[in-house]
């Protein structure tokens, strides 16, 4: 019996999506068979961010309707041995689910499948009453800015209320900033929240140049932000990782003074 | 120690780093978020405290307040104050 995690922020364009990709990406690197359920009905992205959009025949809604079985609307990733996406509906709306049949789903999807990840939309209404549903965890990704905290601790609360256990990713993280004081660190957002780190993320352009490409950046290779949802990934697993200290040498200091990388 | 440099240069320059201005307010924002109380459900609750006082000891119900305050992670402070009008000069 695999095992259902929502991820979840309250607010918008913090990087649920491209959380859920990367972090769906790294465990099906390390073994585990891992699907990806995007919960954004109306609205999805997660196809996109996976570079699997051609691939989409059926549908959540169509399974829920009946128009094809679970089987037939799972997307199997070709670069990825054990990655899989059921995606969501774009011309439905929120209220074509509701939280007895994703909880229903979401079981029958354990049963095939170590993981399944699902990405909550941005709110907090009947979409993600939906999406936490089947969660037997929650990870909540926030960025260190006042707006995205607040709405982070509003969910956090919510996802309380429910009994889920619940995580953090503080996400888009610049030491720069963070060391000028300019910036919340990884401590700070962890105290005013009180919950419980999953892991951090530096901010880092190759994610937005590998989500261009519709790549998870930890099939790319190893930037920062790849090997720290790496870390994230192993420790949903239960492991125990250190955080990956993110050296800043001497080539990679001219790199950034010249201009040929942004990396934090 | 890039705290304590930051405050010494906070000091120096006369100004807070721009962190602490977004920990100072989250703290307040959060407080109140998390009574569920809206603006005027807090001046109906205000109010009413104002009554109770009032009906015990002379104060002035404008001059009640509510301040909300995290006092630790998890726990979040409601206080009261209320100036008690001094009686030598009322009577």
């Amino acid at each position: 019996m695999g095992k259902a995690i929502v991820i979840t922020s309250g607010k918008g364009g913090v990087g649920k999506t491209t959380s859920t990709a990367n972090i769906g990406a790294a465990l099906a690197q390390q073994g585990h068979s891992v699907v990806l359920v995007d919960a954004d009905i109306g609205l999805r992205n997660l196809d996109v961010v996976l570079g699997l959009e051609n691939r989409i025949v059926f549908h959540m809604i169509d399974v829920l309707k009946g128009k094809c079985s679970l089987q037939k609307a799972v997307i199997k990733d070709r670069r990825i041995e054990n990655l899989f996406l059921l995606p969501s509906s774009q011309v439905d709306e929120k209220d074509a689910v509701n939280e007895e049949q994703m909880l229903h789903l979401v079981g029958q999807l354990k049963k095939s499948y170590d993981y399944v990840i699902i990405d909550c939309p941005a709110g907090i209404e009947q979409g993600f009453r939906n999406a936490i549903a089947g969660a037997d965890e929650a990870v909540v990704v926030a960025t260190p800015e006042i707006s995205s905290i607040r709405d982070a601790d509003r969910v956090a609360g919510l996802l309380a209320a429910a009994d889920i256990p619940t995580r953090l990713i503080v996400n888009r993280i610049s030491a720069a900033m963070v060391k000028k004081g300019d910036m919340l660190s990884k401590d700070d957002v962890i105290d005013i929240l009180a919950l419980d780190l999953l892991g951090a993320v530096p901010l880092d352009d190759e994610i937005i140049a590998t989500t261009n490409k519709g790549v998870p950046a930890t099939l790319e290779g190893t930037c920062p932000a790849a090997m720290a949802y790496e870390v994230v990934a192993r420790r949903l697993n239960g492991e125990v990782v250190d955080d990956v200290v993110h050296n800043v040498g001497f080539f990679a200091r001219i790199g950034r003074a010249i201009g040929l990388s942004h990396t934090a | 120690m890039q705290q304590v440099w930051n405050d010494i240069k906070g000091l120096l320059t006369g100004r807070r780093a721009s962190k602490e201005v977004a920990k100072g307010r989250l703290h307040l924002v959060l407080a109140h978020d998390r009574t569920g109380l809206d603006g005027a459900k807090l001046q109906e609750m205000r109010e009413e405290i104002a009554a109770v006082i009032a009906k015990y000891v002379t104060i002035d119900a404008e001059a009640v307040d509510i301040q909300i305050e995290r006092v630790s992670r998890e726990s979040t402070e409601l206080r009261v104050s209320s100036p008690v009008r001094n009686h030598s000069t009322l009577s």
